[in-house]
C-alpha cells in the first residue's frame, strides 16, 4: 500500500516534469514562429530576405575584400568562403545580441504570466538558428553556381547539422545568458557588446586566411584561443570533404559545454534577482 | 525546528486533495539600492567610495495564509500593502525570500489582459500566440477558437493587426482568451473591469460560471462589491503584514472604516 502511494507520487512527479517541458517547448516555438515572422513582415520579398540578405552581404564582401587582402592560403572557392564565414559568424552574433535584451524587454511576460524565463533567450537563439537554416540556402546556391569553378559537394557537409550545429548552439546559449544577466544589470553592457562582437568578428577569420597575415607565433598561437576560429574551421572543413579530428571535435563540445555551463549558471543564480532591475 | 514543522505541512497539505494553498511565514525582502543605478561606470566609483546603500524594503512579513477548494479569497489593502506582489507569489510566478508555499491543481494567473499580446499581428494570430504562452498547443487552441471569438464578439476583427484595435477591443480579447480554461485556481489582479457595460456584465457573469464550475478565485480588487459577491474569505494586508483575516464581511467592513478614518472614501 505504502510502496504504491509512493509510485503514485513518482509517476505525478514525472508527469508534473513533462507537462512543465511539453508547455515550454510550446510557448518557445511559437515564440521562435513569431520572431521569425516579424522580422520581415510588410515586406513584398518576405522570408525569401532570409536568403538573400547573407547572399547580397557575400557579394558586398567578396568585392570588396578579395582586392584589399587578397585570396593567398586560401583553397577554397572564394565566395564560398566569405558566405560560409560570414553566416556563421551572423548566426552567433545575431542569436547573442538579440538574446541579451530578450529578459527585459519581455517585461510583461515574465511578471505577469507563468513563462518560464529560461524560454526568452532560447527563443532569440532559435529564431537565429531558423535564419541560419536558410542561410545554408543561399550557400548550397552559391555552390551550384561555383561548380564551374571547381566546387564540389561532399556527403560530409550534413555534419554541419549534426554535430557541429548542438555543439555550436551550446556555446551560443551560454554566451547568451551570460550576457542577458549582466544586461539585466548593467545596460551598459548592449553598448560595449556590439563593439565587441565587431572587434570579434575582425579577428575570425572570415574573410580571410590566418596564414597570409604572418603572425608570430605569439599572435597565431593567441588567435587559437578564438572558439569562433574553431567552429568556423569545422565548418569549413566539413564543406571542403575532410572530416575533422577527435581534436576539433573535443574542442567544439568542449569550449561548448564550458560556456553553457557557466551562463546558465550566472542566470539560474540571479533569476531570482532579475525583478529588482528590471 | 522549523523544517520538521514544515515537512508536517507539506505532509498534510498533500494528503487533503481540498487545500489548494497553503502558504507559511511568507517574507518578500527587496534589497533596494537608494538611488537607482544601471550603469557600470557609477556602480564602480560607488562601489570603491563603499556608497552603495541599500533600503530593506519589507514587502510582505510572515503571511500565513491556506485557500481551500470553493473558498474564494479576496486580497485587500491600501496600494503598496504587498497584494499584487502576493498574489505573484502564490501564483508562482515570484519566488518569496523565505518561507513555504505550497499549490496543487491547475492554476491560472490573470494578472494583466492580453501581457505579451503582439501589436503587429493580427487578432486571430494573438489568440494562438496568447494561448501558446500558456501553454496551450495550436490543436488545442484551435478547439477553444470559436468560443473565444463568440466571446470577445470581435469576429469581423480576426484578420485585423491589433495595433488597429481600440484599447477596449484589446482588453475584451485578452479577457476571452484567459477565461476560456477550467482552472482550479485563478488568481486576478483588478482586471474585472474591462470594456463596456454588456460586456461587463457579460464577464461577470462567465466568472459566476467559472464558480458554479468549482474554480477558485483569489481577487485583488479595490471593488467592496465584486469581492462581497465573489469571495468568502478576506485578507487584509498592511504595510505587507496581514492586519485581519477571516470572513469577507468582517474584513471588508473593518478595512472600509479604517479607509474612513482616513477620510478615504471607497466604492460601495
Amino acid at each position: 500500500m505504502d510502496s504504491l502511494r509512493k509510485s503514485n507520487r513518482a509517476n505525478d512527479a514525472f508527469n508534473k516534469a513533462w507537462d512543465k517541458w511539453r508547455k515550454g517547448f510550446i510557448t518557445l516555438s511559437s515564440l521562435v514562429v513569431k520572431n521569425v515572422k516579424n522580422q520581415y513582415r510588410r515586406s513584398v520579398l518576405g522570408i525569401l530576405w532570409t536568403v538573400l540578405n547573407p547572399l547580397l552581404n557575400m557579394l558586398v564582401m567578396a568585392f570588396v575584400f578579395s582586392n584589399i587582402f587578397g585570396r593567398k592560403g586560401i583553397e577554397m572557392d572564394y565566395p564560398v568562403y566569405v558566405l560560409s564565414g560570414n553566416i556563421v559568424f551572423t548566426l552567433f552574433s545575431a542569436a547573442s545580441t538579440n538574446a541579451m535584451t530578450s529578459i527585459v524587454s519581455n517585461y510583461d511576460l515574465l511578471y505577469k504570466t507563468k513563462v518560464p524565463f529560461s524560454v526568452f533567450p532560447l527563443s532569440q537563439i532559435f529564431s537565429a538558428s531558423v535564419n541560419f537554416l536558410f542561410s545554408l540556402i543561399a550557400l548550397v546556391a552559391v555552390m551550384l553556381i561555383r561548380i564551374p569553378n571547381g566546387v564540389t559537394f561532399h556527403w560530409s557537409m550534413l555534419m554541419i547539422l549534426v554535430p557541429w550545429l548542438p555543439a555550436i548552439l551550446l556555446f551560443t546559449t551560454g554566451v547568451s545568458y551570460l550576457l542577458c544577466t549582466v544586461f539585466v544589470r548593467f545596460r551598459d553592457i548592449k553598448h560595449f557588446y556590439s563593439v565587441l562582437v565587431r572587434l570579434w568578428m575582425y579577428l575570425t577569420p572570415i574573410f580571410y586566411s590566418l596564414s597570409s597575415l604572418n603572425l608570430s607565433d605569439t599572435a597565431s598561437r593567441l588567435m587559437q584561443f578564438n572558439p569562433m576560429l574553431h567552429y568556423l574551421d569545422y565548418f569549413r572543413s566539413v564543406t571542403l570533404g575532410t572530416i575533422p579530428g577527435v581534436r576539433e571535435h573535443a574542442i567544439i563540445y568542449g569550449v561548448g559545454l564550458a560556456v553553457f555551463a557557466v551562463g546558465w549558471l550566472a542566470f539560474r543564480l540571479s533569476r531570482n534577482k532579475f525583478i529588482l532591475h528590471i | 525546528m522549523k523544517n520538521a514543522a514544515y515537512t508536517e505541512i507539506v505532509k498534510n497539505f498533500n494528503e487533503d486533495p481540498d487545500m489548494l494553498i497553503e502558504a507559511r511565514d511568507v517574507c518578500m525582502t527587496f534589497k533596494m539600492p537608494t538611488e537607482r543605478i544601471d550603469n557600470l561606470k557609477e556602480f564602480a566609483i560607488k562601489f570603491i567610495k563603499h556608497k552603495i546603500r541599500y533600503q530593506k524594503l519589507e514587502v510582505l512579513k510572515d503571511v500565513n495564509l491556506s485557500v481551500a477548494r470553493g473558498e474564494s479569497l479576496a486580497l485587500i489593502g491600501r496600494n503598496g500593502a504587498g497584494k499584487s506582489t502576493l498574489l505573484k507569489i502564490l501564483a508562482g510566478i515570484v519566488t518569496p525570500t523565505s518561507g513555504l508555499v505550497l499549490t496543487k491543481g491547475n492554476t491560472v494567473p490573470l494578472l494583466k489582459l492580453g501581457a505579451g499580446f503582439d501589436m503587429n499581428a493580427s487578432g486571430k494570430e494573438n489568440i494562438f500566440l496568447n494561448g501558446a504562452m500558456m501553454g496551450f498547443s495550436r490543436r488545442e487552441m484551435l478547439k477553444k477558437y470559436d468560443s473565444i471569438v463568440e466571446f470577445s464578439e470581435l469576429k469581423n476583427f480576426m484578420n485585423v493587426p491589433l495595433k488597429n484595435y481600440s484599447s477596449g477591443m484589446i482588453s475584451r480579447l485578452g479577457f476571452a482568451i484567459a477565461v476560456d480554461v477550467n482552472p482550479d485556481l485563478m488568481l486576478i489582479d483588478e482586471v474585472l473591469g474591462v470594456g463596456d457595460i454588456p460586456f461587463r456584465n457579460k464577464c461577470a457573469a462567465k466568472i459566476d460560471e467559472l464558480k458554479t464550475n468549482g474554480t477558485t478565485f483569489i481577487v485583488v480588487s479595490h471593488s467592496m462589491s465584486q469581492i462581497l459577491t465573489l469571495c468568502q474569505k478576506a485578507v487584509y494586508l498592511e504595510n505587507g503584514i496581514v492586519k485581519m483575516q477571516g470572513n469577507v464581511n468582517e474584513v471588508a467592513k473593518a478595512y472600509v472604516s479604517d479607509c474612513e478614518k482616513l477620510g478615504i472614501k471607497t466604492q460601495k
